[in-house]
């Protein structure tokens, strides 16, 4: 179980005090009024609002359920009647879903209520000896009789701290198992209103997903309303009673800063959530998030500031401290995002090396065994012919004479085969005279209809004209030979700091990239941080773009 | 004279052309050392190869122009593992005969190449054909070429090579008045004007194919 899905089952539990509370007065009223007036026709209404409250109650929990818990359940909210007046009065007292509604209701109110006020004391009070030594010397607390007047007595809270905040942390864990099974045995019914989708039954909705279905929309709009009227009532009625007794230090404003923080962490969830363009670029949700909550938090302090009659600014400290975390936390993003492109940067460098040293030897093992096969077996033949020309010099001239025709024929060839070679490794003129020239000879041994348009100011760098130049190589052979084409367009030019190669054929299209060929032209250009595209639909024209950064 | 960095190349040449009844004043290895020796030595041709030391680029190509624009009376003859075009254009560009540029590989074929430096040395043309088919591949679909016939398109090659009408007739088995008239019906077709030097008139077959290709 996750630290997040630990926070969201503590959310569940907390959530248990408003909604159970909630759920307690609505079967207390319901069941008072009821059999007040069983016997008159008021009691219909009366059942009919009652049901209505409670599915609301268990619509809201069911979504609630949902969003922290990740357990998809479909309660039905109403009670389906057909038979008249009175008839319908009876249907919801017999109905079976309505019971166990009203169940689950009181579960939560009595267990779950407990439970969120044990874990929230247990976490709290783990927190309170884990901050021991920053706050002992200022009070001096006397914990289970002992005293705590030194740095050395109020570390030892310390590791019984930590000890206690795991131990709740992991209470959480059977806590949400069992606050599940409640939900799914009480709350679910198979007709239910929600339609379940079983691809993510069971599962906590991703937090970073925008497509919420319409009905959870509208849920959680619901809970923060219920969040903001419960804020709101609390904070009245203790204002109420400070008024009605004290009146003089003003104790409510404790828990209107204490409450009002859950209630903006919620709203500004909602906020983030509804309205995604918050979330600003190279940001996180979560960054999002707190500061929406920090500027809420300022704005309140400044608020409280004033509604208790100004005087000293002391809204200042906790507002730089909040500002300084919002900051860290800021940071945190930034050295996280640099981390992660360097670790991708190093992975895209480990990548093309590989294929960089793989292309090489690839390469290689062509040559040898072009050279192989090709010259260095016409001049073992070669040299078998001048051999037996000797042998015969003589005896046959005539013979020697065809024999050294031959020697030379083979010697021809052998030169010529030489020469391609050595042309796919690296055309000369490529680096005597540079792309243009080089492209310009590659276009003229070409059959095809060529337009060649080069704009180049001064020559790029070495290894970036040699990879265009296979680019356009390669490009032109598909041309010639796979794609039908009449009429090949390349043109190259400069651009931001890039060279930009672009061949179009007028082909049928259809170019496989996966192919020898092409995937070797990708190769290269990664090698050198470029890109190559190519887009080649059935029917054509096939284009195929490269990009090569010229910066080193 | 010749500027060859490979020994065994540079060797194999200067018995090549003195069993042919050459004489060879000087054999040298890099360009520099070409320029100096032909303005000492004054000789009636340089053969050269394009690769020399230090760069192994086109070294010698730039070497044999810039002795050629000190000593203009030089006959150039550029040899090469490999042709280009482009270069062929660089060493046309002055406009002048006495120039070659062939692959090593014609060298096998002793005779032509001997005849090839006889013509170069004499103020002719000798490009070779793998130029040509380069100037020749490609050409306007409806342009003047298409209306040439097989036997035409063959005279003109061998013009563009640099050939005299002798040299096409023994080349292609004609009489030397069949060459003749062909060359005037190729001329006549590409609108060109006819012309005695046959240096002059491999330059307008050149310039004429260059245009048509660009």
């Amino acid at each position: 179980m996750s630290f997040a899905n630990r926070i969201r089952a503590l959310t569940y539990l907390i959530t248990a005090v408003p909604l159970g509370t909630l759920g307690a007065v609505v079967i207390l009223v319901g069941w008072t009024l009821t059999p007040l007036l069983a016997i008159t026709p008021a009691v219909v209404p009366v059942l009919i609002g009652f049901r209505a409250a409670i599915g609301w109650v268990a619509g809201v929990e069911a979504s609630l359920a949902h969003s922290l818990l990740g357990v998809r359940v479909s309660p039905r909210t109403r009670t389906r009647s057909r038979r008249g007046f009175w008839g319908q009065a009876l249907d919801i007292v017999a109905d079976g879903e309505f019971a166990k509604q009203q169940v689950f209701s009181l579960f939560r109110f009595a267990f779950g209520g407990l439970l969120a006020i044990a874990e929230v004391s247990l976490i709290g009070a783990a927190v309170a000896a884990i901050a021991m030594p920053v706050y002992y010397s200022s009070s001096h607390p006397d914990v289970n009789g002992w005293h705590v007047d030194t740095l050395w007595k109020a570390l030892v809270y310390v590791p019984a701290g930590v000890v206690v905040l795991a131990l709740a942390l992991y209470l959480l864990r059977p806590l949400a198992a069992s606050s599940q099974w409640l939900a799914r045995r009480l709350l679910d019914s198979p007709d239910g209103a929600i339609t379940r989708s079983s691809d993510q039954a069971g599962r906590p909705p991703s937090v970073m997903s925008t497509s919420v279905p319409e009905a959870t929309r509208l849920a959680r709009r619901q809970a923060l309303a219920i969040h903001t009227v419960v804020y709101v009532a609390v904070n009245a009625l203790l204002i109420v009673i400070w008024a009605a007794t004290t009146r003089g230090y003003f104790w409510p404003a404790w828990p209107l800063i204490a409450l009002f923080l859950p209630l903006s962490i919620h709203a500004w969830v909602q906020a983030v959530d509804e309205q995604p363009a918050l979330i600003r670029r190279g940001q996180t949700r979560a960054f999002a998030i707190h500061e929406g909550v920090f500027a809420s938090f300022a704005l309140f302090y400044v608020f409280l500031w004033l509604a208790s009659g100004g005087g000293y600014f002391w809204p200042m400290w906790p507002i730089i401290g909040l500002a300084l975390i919002l900051l860290g936390h800021r940071i945190l993003i930034a050295v996280r995002q640099r981390q992660g492109e360097l670790e991708e940067r190093i992975g895209v460098l480990e990548d093309t090396r590989a294929e960089a040293v793989d292309q090489q030897e690839d390469e290689l093992r062509r040559i040898e065994r072009n050279l192989h096969d090709g010259a260095q077996a016409r001049l073992v033949a070669l040299g078998m012919s001048l051999g037996m020309a000797e042998q015969k010099l003589k005896a046959d001239p005539e013979a020697a004479l065809a024999l050294i025709e031959d020697a030379q024929r083979g010697a021809r060839e052998a030169l010529e085969e030489l020469r391609d070679l050595a042309r796919g490794i690296h055309p000369p003129v490529l680096t005597d005279r540079g792309l243009a020239a080089a492209l310009a000879t590659l276009t003229d041994r070409n059959p095809l209809d060529v337009e060649l348009d080069v704009d180049l100011l001064e020559r790029p760098p070495a290894v970036v004209e040699t990879a265009a130049y296979f680019v356009v190589a390669e490009a032109l052979a598909n041309a010639t030979k796979h794609s039908g084409a009449t009429r090949v367009e390349i043109t190259v030019h400069r651009r931001d700091g890039s060279l930009e190669v672009e061949v179009i054929d007028d082909g049928h299209g259809g170019a496989n990239p996966s192919g020898t060929g092409l995937k070797g032209l990708a190769r290269r250009v990664r090698a050198l941080d470029g890109t190559l595209e190519i887009t080649s639909p059935a029917g054509g024209p096939t284009v195929l773009r490269a990009e090569l950064p010229c910066e080193s | 004279m010749i500027a060859e960095d490979l020994a065994l190349l540079r060797d194999g040449l200067v018995r090549l052309l003195r069993d042919n009844g050459f004489e060879v004043v000087a054999a040298v290895q890099d360009g520099d050392s070409l320029v100096e020796t032909i303005a000492e030595e004054r000789p009636e041709i340089a053969i050269v190869d394009i690769r020399l030391p230090p760069t192994f680029r086109d070294e010698g190509l730039r070497a044999a122009l810039e002795a050629r624009r000190r000593i203009p009376e030089t006959a150039i003859l550029i040899v090469s593992q490999y042709v280009e075009h482009t270069y062929a254009n660089e060493l046309l560009a002055d406009g002048r005969g006495g120039i070659g540029y062939l692959l090593k590989d014609r060298i096998m074929d002793v005779d032509e190449f001997v005849e090839a430096v006889r013509r170069v040395a004499n103020g002719g043309t000798a490009l070779d054909p793998e130029v040509v088919s380069q100037l020749l591949s490609r050409r306007r679909a409806d342009g003047p070429l298409e209306h040439l016939t097989p036997r035409e398109r063959e005279v003109l090659s061998l013009m563009a090579e640099g050939r005299s009408n002798a040299g096409i007739a023994k080349e292609l088995v004609l009489t030397v008045g069949a060459v003749e008239k062909h060359v005037a019906n190729i001329l006549s077709k590409l609108r060109l004007p006819p012309s005695e030097d046959d240096h002059r008139r491999v330059l307008a077959v050149v310039t004429y194919l260059r245009g048509e290709r660009d």
